[in-house]
C-alpha cells in the first residue's frame, strides 16, 4: 500500500464529524427538554444552548490551533504539568466512557419502548456498543470517512419530517417567541448545551487535520449545521404539538415522525422508519465518544495503537449502561451527567487556554513532526 | 507479519461467536397474519349489573373498586386475514357483506387496558394496534371524562396520532358492527367519511393527535366529531362534540361545523347555505369556496375583546325561483349583504354557545397567550382561569362575503 | 496473501528457479557443434511428444542440419516456403562452392533467412525452452550456435463482440486470448509514445506473459511501482487467467467486494489508462484487469459516455436504484411483514395478512427458501446450454413460482418481492459486484429476521463501514464520494456533460489532471491525447 501521510482530514470532513457527533439520540427528547425550560421560547433556548456549546467548542479549537500537533491529552501536560494534566485526562476519559454508555442505554430504551418491545434492552445496547467497538478499530482517517458518509443520512430524514409536518404546524404555538415563564432558562440552556458535548472530539481530530489552522471554520460550520437542525426540530415540534402537549411526550421528535405520513400513503407513518434511519445518527455519536475514549487512553499511555482498547472497554461501558434502573432515573442521570460534563468540556479547556496564554506556551510545530506516531 | 494477517479475522470471529448467543432470538418477530389487527375500538359504559361479566384476569372479583367513571365496555373490530383478498376484484364473494371481513368482539373491564387484557385472554393472537384507525366513544363515556382513554392511547406506542377518535350518539359498539357497502373494511369507511370531509371542506382536521394537542393547550379545548349510525348502516356527522378538559360538555349542529371552520378560516371550504333574500321569499343557495379569518385582540376594561373578521368567497349554486334574475350587480350585492348579516349572527351564536360551557374550542385563549403574553401571565396563566374567563370575553364578528361566480347559467 | 506465502515456504528453495527438473540438470550445457548430440539432447527431453518434428536437411545442399519445432504451434506452410526453402537453396548472389563453414552463420543470417524474428543461441536449455514457446530451431553441424526463429503461430479466434459487456452504442471489439492481439487493440486506440507496456513472466510452469500498461505523464509513478511490486511477489506454478492475479494483488482478501475491475473491452481499458489507472493483461486471458478500482466503477458502463448525458444520467440512476434494491429489498420486506406492519397502508396490510394466512413458515424462512432456490435456478441457467437454459428459466420462474403460491408454500407477495430483487441484481453491469451484493443480501435478511428494520440498519452500517475502510491500491474504495472530490461528483450519481469534466478525478493522484483543454491549451495536451476519436475515447471517465 502507498504510504499515507497522517494528516488527511479535510475541513469538510471535520465539520461532518462535528455534526454527526452532535446529532444523535439527544434529538429525540430535545423538544421536551427545551419546552420544560421555556415553553414557547423553546427554539430560542435551543439557540442559547447552542451558543454556550459553541463557546466550549471555540475554546477547544483555539487550543487545538495553538498545539496543532497534539491532542488535548498531550498538550495539557505541556500546559499544566504532568500529573494535574493526567488527572484531567482521566476525567475526560471517564466522562466520555460514561457518555458512551448513557447514549447506548438511552437509544436502547427508545428502541425497546417503541419498536422491539419484547427484546431485552441488554441486547439492543450491546448491539449498538459492538457496532461502535468494531468500527473504532479503524484509523482516524477512516473514522473521518465514516462520519462524512453518514452525514447526509442525518440531515435528510430530519428535513423530510420537518417539511412534511409543516402542514400540521401552527405558528401560534411558537408565540410568544420570548416565552412567558422563564424560571428554568439557565438549567435548560445547560441541559441543551450538554447535548452538544460530543463536539469535544475535535480535540482529537485537529492533529490529524490536513490544515489545522482552518479548524475554526470547521467548528463554526459544524455547530451551525447541528445547532440549526436542533432549532429546526424544536421549532417544528412546538409548532405542531404546542408546548403543553410536548410536556406529555417522552420523545417528541419520534412522535413527530409518527404524526407524519409520506404523501400518497407510501409509508403511513414514519416512526419506525425514522428510528431505523436514526440508528446511523446514534451510531456516529456513539462511535465518536467511544473513539474519543480509547484514543485518549492510548495517548495517555503513549501507545501508537488505539485498537487494542476497543474491546477491553466494551464490558465496562456495557455494565455502566445497565446501571440506571428505570427510564426516569436514566433521564435524571443523563441531565445531571451532562451538566457536570460541561465543566470538563468547557471549563477544563477554558482553564487550559487561560494558563497557556499566561505562561505563553505554544505548540512547537517542528517538534511535533518528529513525534508523528502519537499525533 | 503472517500472524498479523490471521489475527484480525480470528479476533473478529471470536467477537462474533461471543455475540451470536446474545443475538439468536427473534423476540419481536410476529408475523403479520399472527397478529390480531385491531382496526377500530369502541368504548361504551356498562349497563347496571354487568360487573359479573368481567373475568378475573387482572384482578380478582371485588378486590379493586369500580373506578369513578364506572366500568367500560370495549368493543374491537379485528380484521380477518384471508377474508380480504389480495388485489382488486379477486374472489367476488367478499363484496357482498363487509361485516364478514371483520370480527367484532366486546368485553367489559375496569379500565381500557383492563378490558384489552380481558379480551386478550379470549383470543389467541396478540392484539396489534398499529393499524387502529378509529376509536369510537359513546357520548355517555365522553361526558364522564376521557382521562383514562387518552392516557392509554397516548402511552401505547403502536397507536398512531393520525387515527380518528369520535363520539357516537348512542351505542358506540353499533358503529363497530355497522357494515357499510362502500368499503371492504367497515372502519375504513368510517375513517374515509371524515377524511373526505376534510378534503371537501366539511370538517376540520381533527385527528386524535390534534385533539390531544388542543386539549392540553392552556388556552384551548379539544373537540371531536360527533357521529350517529343511520339506517343504511352508514354514518352521519352530527356536529362537533366539544370538551372542557377531558369531559365532553356539549355538541353542535352539523351546520355549526361550518361556523367553526369559518372562524378558524380553514380551507378548502365546502359548505352550502340557504340565503333568504331580504323582504322576499326568494331563496338562493351559495357555496363557499374559500375562507379567511383575522382575529384581532384588544383588552377592554380588563377583559379580552376579540374582533373576528371573516372573509368568504362564494359561488352561487342554486335558486328556487325563475322570477329572480341574478344578472345584475345589485342582486349580487344583496345576496352578499344578506349572507354577511346571517353569518355574523350565526358565528356569534356558536361562540356564545361554547362560552356558556366554558369550552374554547377555537383557541381564542391561545391567541391571547401568544399575542398578549403580558396580560396572559398576569391575569390568566392556567387553563382553569381561562375556562372561567372565556365566559366573560367579548366578541365582535365582521363577515365580508364576495360572490364571485354564478355557474354556467347566465341569470 | 497468506496463500502465496504458504506456497512459497513449502516449495521454494529447490524448484523456484527452474520448474522443470530435467532442464535444471543441464542448465549450462552448450552446443558443442555436433548435430547428433544436440538432436539427442532435445529428443531426450521432448522426443516422446507426438507433435515434435525433427526434420533433417542440408543447408545449401552441403552442410547437414536439422530443424526442430512443434508442428501444431507453427504455421507449417510458411515454414516450408519461408524457412526450409531459402535454407536449402543457395541464395543467388552467393557462390555455393565458396561457402566455408565459418562463414555459414553470417550467410544464413544475412542472406538466407527471411524471418525478422531470429536469433542465435548456444545454450541447449534455452533452445528447448524456445521450442516450447513455439519457435523453430535450426541446428547446423559444426556451428556452435543454433538459430532460433520466431515462427509461433497459434490458432486463435477472431475478434468478437465482448460477450459480457455488450453495448448498443460504442465499439464492438473485445479482447481475445493472445496477449499480442490485445496489446495491438490497445495501441491502435492510444497511439501515444507515452503508453508504456511492460512485460514480465508469472507462473513457474506456465510462464505466462503479463503486461502492465500505463500512460506515462498521467499515471502516478508510485502506483505503477506498487503494481509491479505486488506482481513480483506472486509466486505460483501457473496463471491461466487474469483472475488468479486479481486474487494476489487485491488489498483485502476477505472482503466480498471486488477491489480490481476486469473488462474485455479495449476501449474501456484505454479510457481507464487515460484516467490514470494501470491495466494488467495476461496472455491467455481475454479479461484485462484495471487498478485501482473504486465502487462507482461497478455501476458505470461504456455506454454512459457514448450516449448523451441526460439520458444516461437517468439510466444510471435507475441502475443505482436496482443496485440498492437488490441488496435491501428482501430484508425490508421481511422486517415490515414480521416487525412493523403498521408502516404499510391498512388495506394493503390486511390483504397481505390474507395472502400469508396459509403459509406455514415465518417470513424470514420463506424469503430465505425462495431466495436460495432463486440462486440455484440462476446458477442452473448459467450452466445449462443456451438452448435449454431459456426453457428452464421459464419453467423455474413461472411454473414453480405459481405452483408454490398455489400450494400455499409461499405468499404471492414474497414471490413478487424476490423476483423484483433478482431482476434488480441483474441490472448491475459488473457481475462480480452484483454477486457480492447478492451474497450480502442473506445476512441482511437474517438480521431483519432478528431485529426488524433496526437489524437491517445495523447490517447496512456494518457493510458501509467495511466499504469505507476498504482501499484499492491506496485509493479509498468509495472515492470520489468519500473522501469528497468535486471533479468526481460530476460523474458519480449522474453522468455530467463531457464539457463539465475538465479535469480528471483527483483521487487517483495523477501527475497531470487537465483533461479538457480550451482552444488555447490545445498544443499542451496534443501529445497526450492523440487518440483517433477524441470525442468518444478521451473524455470517457471510468469504465
Amino acid at each position: 500500500m502507498k504510504e499515507e501521510s497522517t494528516r488527511q482530514i479535510t475541513v469538510i470532513q471535520t465539520a461532518a464529524i462535528l455534526v454527526s457527533t452532535i446529532i444523535g439520540v439527544g434529538v429525540l427528547p430535545l423538544p421536551l427538554f427545551a419546552v420544560r425550560a421555556a415553553d414557547s421560547a423553546a427554539p430560542l433556548i435551543t439557540l442559547l444552548g447552542m451558543v454556550v456549546a459553541f463557546i466550549g467548542l471555540a475554546l477547544v479549537t483555539i487550543l487545538g490551533k495553538r498545539f496543532s500537533d497534539k491532542t488535548i491529552i498531550l498538550y495539557s501536560e505541556d500546559i499544566i504539568g504532568k500529573w494535574p494534566a493526567r488527572l484531567g485526562s482521566v476525567a475526560i476519559i471517564a466522562f466520555f466512557a460514561i457518555l458512551t454508555s448513557l447514549t447506548a442505554r438511552e437509544f436502547g430504551e427508545v428502541v425497546v419502548t417503541s419498536v422491539l418491545k419484547q427484546t431485552p434492552v441488554e441486547v439492543t445496547v450491546i448491539v449498538m456498543l459492538l457496532l461502535a467497538a468494531i468500527s473504532t478499530r479503524n484509523t482516524i482517517t477512516t473514522f473521518a470517512y465514516i462520519h462524512n458518509f453518514y452525514f447526509p443520512l442525518l440531515i435528510v430524514p430530519v428535513i423530510l419530517i420537518v417539511a412534511l409536518s409543516l402542514k400540521n404546524a401552527e405558528v401560534i404555538n411558537l408565540q410568544p417567541i420570548w416565552g412567558s415563564e422563564l424560571q428554568g432558562i439557565l438549567k435548560g440552556t445547560l441541559t441543551i448545551a450538554a447535548l452538544f458535548q460530543g463536539s469535544f472530539i475535535l480535540s482529537m481530530v485537529i492533529p490529524s487535520m490536513r490544515n489545522p489552522q482552518k479548524a475554526m471554520k470547521a467548528s463554526v460550520w459544524g455547530i451551525i449545521i447541528a445547532g440549526g437542525q436542533y432549532v429546526v426540530i424544536v421549532a417544528a415540534a412546538v409548532s405542531v404539538f404546542g408546548a403543553e402537549e410536548i410536556k406529555n411526550l417522552l420523545w417528541p421528535t419520534l412522535e413527530l415522525a409518527k404524526a407524519t405520513s409520506l404523501p400518497a400513503n407510501i409509508l403511513e407513518r414514519l416512526d419506525a422508519a425514522f428510528l431505523a434511519v436514526w440508528v446511523t445518527a446514534v451510531f456516529t455519536t456513539l462511535l465518536s465518544s467511544y473513539f474519543l475514549t480509547i484514543y485518549a487512553i492510548s495517548h495517555l499511555f503513549r501507545l501508537s495503537d488505539h485498537k487494542m482498547f476497543s474491546f477491553f472497554l466494551l464490558p465496562l461501558v456495557f455494565v455502566m449502561a445497565m446501571l440506571p434502573t428505570n427510564i426516569v432515573q436514566m433521564y435524571d442521570i443523563i441531565e445531571n451527567v451532562g451538566r457536570i460534563g460541561l465543566f470538563i468540556t468547557i471549563g477544563y479547556p477554558g482553564l487550559l487556554l487561560m494558563i497557556s496564554i499566561i505562561r505563553k506556551k505554544r505548540g512547537n510545530r517542528n517538534e511535533g513532526k518528529s513525534m508523528d506516531e502519537t499525533g | 507479519m503472517k500472524a498479523n494477517q490471521w489475527m484480525r479475522p480470528v479476533k473478529l470471529l471470536c467477537v462474533m461467536l461471543i455475540a451470536i448467543p446474545l443475538l439468536t432470538g427473534c423476540w419481536d418477530r410476529l408475523e403479520i397474519e399472527e397478529r390480531a389487527v385491531v382496526l377500530g375500538v369502541s368504548i361504551d359504559v356498562v349497563r347496571e349489573g354487568a360487573e359479573e361479566e368481567e373475568s378475573e384476569i387482572t384482578h380478582t372479583q371485588g378486590s379493586v373498586p369500580a373506578p369513578r367513571t364506572g366500568l367500560v365496555k370495549v368493543g374491537v373490530q379485528i380484521a380477518l386475514p384471508g377474508r380480504i383478498p389480495l388485489g382488486p376484484g379477486e374472489g367476488g364473494g367478499s363484496q357482498g357483506d363487509s361485516s364478514k371481513t371483520v370480527w367484532v368482539i366486546d368485553v367489559v373491564g375496569h379500565s381500557i387496558d383492563d378490558a384489552f387484557m380481558n379480551l386478550q385472554q379470549q383470543i389467541s393472537s396478540r392484539l396489534f394496534f398499529g393499524h387502529l384507525r378509529v376509536i369510537v366513544v359513546s357520548e355517555e363515556v365522553a361526558r364522564k371524562g376521557l382521562e383514562n382513554v387518552n392516557d392509554y392511547f397516548r402511552r401505547n406506542s403502536e397507536v398512531r396520532r393520525m387515527a380518528w377518535m369520535m363520539i357516537s350518539k348512542g351505542d358506540a359498539l353499533s358503529l363497530m358492527k355497522a357494515a357499510p357497502k362502500l368499503e371492504r373494511i367497515p372502519t375504513l369507511y368510517l375513517m374515509s367519511t371524515l377524511d373526505e370531509g376534510i378534503r371537501m371542506g366539511k370538517f376540520p382536521k381533527d385527528y386524535i393527535g390534534i385533539y390531544w394537542s388542543n386539549s392540553s393547550k392552556k388556552g384551548q379545548e379539544g373537540f371531536l366529531p360527533f357521529v350517529e349510525r343511520k339506517q343504511e348502516q352508514n354514518v352521519e356527522v352530527m356536529g362537533l362534540a366539544y370538551f372542557k378538559g377531558d369531559r365532553m360538555v356539549g355538541t353542535t349542529k352539523p351546520l355549526e361545523i361550518a361556523g367553526y371552520l369559518g372562524i378558524k378560516g380553514v380551507n378548502p371550504a365546502g359548505y352550502r347555505v340557504f340565503i333568504n333574500l331580504e323582504g322576499t321569499r326568494e331563496t338562493v343557495m351559495t357555496y363557499v369556496t374559500q375562507r379567511r379569518s383575522i382575529i384581532d385582540i384588544q383588552i377592554k376594561d380588563g377583559r379580552p375583546y376579540f374582533k373576528i373578521g371573516v372573509n368568504l368567497e362564494v359561488n352561487l349554486e342554486e335558486k328556487m325561483n325563475e322570477a329572480l334574475f341574478v344578472d345584475n350587480t345589485e342582486i349580487i350585492k344583496a345576496i352578499e349583504r344578506q349572507q354577511e348579516q346571517a353569518g355574523e349572527k350565526f358565528y356569534l351564536n356558536i361562540i356564545e354557545k361554547t362560552q356558556e360551557k366554558g369550552s374554547d374550542i377555537f383557541g381564542f385563549g391561545e391567541q391571547l397567550r401568544a399575542r398578549r403574553p403580558g396580560y396572559w401571565s398576569s391575569k390568566i396563566k392556567t387553563k382553569e382561569n381561562w375556562q372561567r374567563l372565556y365566559k366573560d370575553a367579548a366578541f365582535e364578528v365582521k363577515v365580508t362575503v364576495n360572490v364571485r361566480r354564478i355557474g354556467m347559467k347566465a341569470r | 496473501m497468506p496463500f502465496s506465502k504458504g506456497f512459497k515456504k513449502s516449495g521454494s528453495k529447490k524448484t523456484i528457479k527452474a520448474p522443470s527438473q530435467k532442464l535444471a540438470a543441464h542448465e549450462d550445457v552448450k552446443i558443442n557443434g555436433s548435430l547428433e548430440q544436440s538432436i539427442n539432447f532435445v529428443q531426450d527431453l521432448l522426443g516422446t511428444n507426438v507433435d515434435m518434428v525433427i526434420r533433417r536437411f542440408q543447408v545449401f545442399g552441403k552442410f547437414p542440419a536439422a530443424m526442430l519445432y512443434f508442428c501444431n504451434m507453427v504455421n507449417q506452410t510458411s515454414i516450408h516456403s519461408d524457412l526450409l526453402k531459402p535454407l536449402m537453396y543457395t541464395p543467388p548472389q552467393i557462390d555455393r562452392d565458396s561457402i566455408e563453414l565459418d562463414q555459414l552463420k553470417n550467410i544464413i543470417i544475412n542472406d538466407a533467412l527471411y524471418y525478422t524474428g531470429s536469433m542465435l543461441e548456444s545454450n541447449l536449455t534455452a533452445l528447448v525452452e524456445s521450442i516450447l514457446r513455439g519457435c523453430t530451431v535450426v541446428v547446423v553441424e559444426g556451428i556452435g550456435d543454433a538459430f532460433i526463429i520466431e515462427t509461433r503461430s497459434i490458432e486463435k479466434r477472431s475478434i468478437d463482440q465482448p460477450a459480457t459487456e455488450q453495448v448498443i452504442r460504442g465499439p464492438r471489439e473485445g479482447f481475445i486470448e493472445p496477449i499480442g492481439t490485445n496489446i495491438a487493440l490497445i495501441r491502435y486506440r492510444l497511439q501515444s509514445a507515452d503508453l508504456h507496456i511492460e512485460s514480465t513472466e508469472i507462473g513457474r510452469r506456465t510462464k505466462s506473459k503479463v503486461a502492465v500498461c500505463y500512460v506515462e505523464g498521467i499515471t502516478n509513478p508510485k502506483l505503477v511501482e506498487e503494481v509491479n511490486k505486488r506482481l513480483s511477489k506472486i509466486d505460483i506454478d501457473g496463471v491461466t487467467d487474469s483472475g488468479y492475479l486479481e486474487q494476489f494483488i487485491e488489498d483485502n482478501h476477505l472482503s466480498p467486494f471486488p477491489q480490481v475491475q476486469y473488462t474485455e473491452r479495449p476501449d474501456k481499458i484505454v479510457a481507464n489508462l487515460l484516467e490514470g489507472r494501470v491495466a494488467i493483461l495476461v496472455d491467455g486471458s481475454p479479461l484485462a484487469l484495471v487498478v485501482p478500482t473504486v465502487f462507482s466503477q461497478f455501476y458505470q458502463t461504456v455506454e454512459d459516455y457514448t450516449e448523451r448525458f441526460l439520458l444516461m444520467s437517468a439510466i444510471r440512476l435507475a441502475r443505482l436504484l436496482a443496485l440498492m434494491f437488490s441488496l435491501v429489498f428482501p430484508a425490508i420486506y421481511v422486517s415490515i411483514i414480521s416487525f412493523n406492519p403498521e408502516l404499510i397502508p391498512t388495506e394493503f396490510a390486511v390483504a397481505v395478512a390474507g395472502g400469508r394466512a396459509g403459509v406455514p413458515f415465518p417470513a424470514v424462512v420463506e424469503v430465505l427458501i425462495i431466495e436460495t432456490s432463486m440462486e440455484v435456478l440462476r446458477e442452473a441457467t448459467i450452466r445449462l446450454p443456451q438452448q435449454v437454459g431459456g426453457a428452464l428459466s421459464i419453467v423455474g420462474v413461472l411454473v414453480v413460482g405459481q405452483a408454490a403460491v398455489a400450494a400455499g408454500f409461499a405468499s404471492p407477495i414474497t414471490v413478487v418481492a424476490i423476483a423484483l430483487t433478482t431482476i434488480g441484481s441483474f441490472a448491475t453491469p459488473a457481475y462480480n459486484a452484483a454477486l457480492a451484493l447478492r451474497l450480502l443480501r442473506f445476512p441482511l435478511i437474517i438480521m431483519a429476521g432478528i431485529f426488524g428494520l433496526y437489524g437491517v440498519m445495523i447490517g447496512l452500517i456494518l457493510i458501509a463501514n467495511h466499504l469505507l475502510s476498504l482501499k484499492s491500491f491506496g485509493v479509498p474504495y468509495l472515492s470520489p464520494l468519500i473522501p469528497g472530490d468535486f471533479q468526481g461528483y460530476k460523474d458519480l450519481i449522474i453522468r455530467g456533460p463531457l464539457s463539465w469534466m475538465t479535469q480528471r478525478p483527483s483521487f487517483l493522484r495523477q501527475i497531470d489532471r487537465v483533461k479538457l483543454g480550451d482552444a488555447g491549451t490545445k498544443d499542451n495536451k496534443g501529445h497526450e491525447e492523440p487518440a483517433p476519436r477524441p470525442a468518444t475515447n478521451n473524455k470517457m471517465e471510468e469504465s
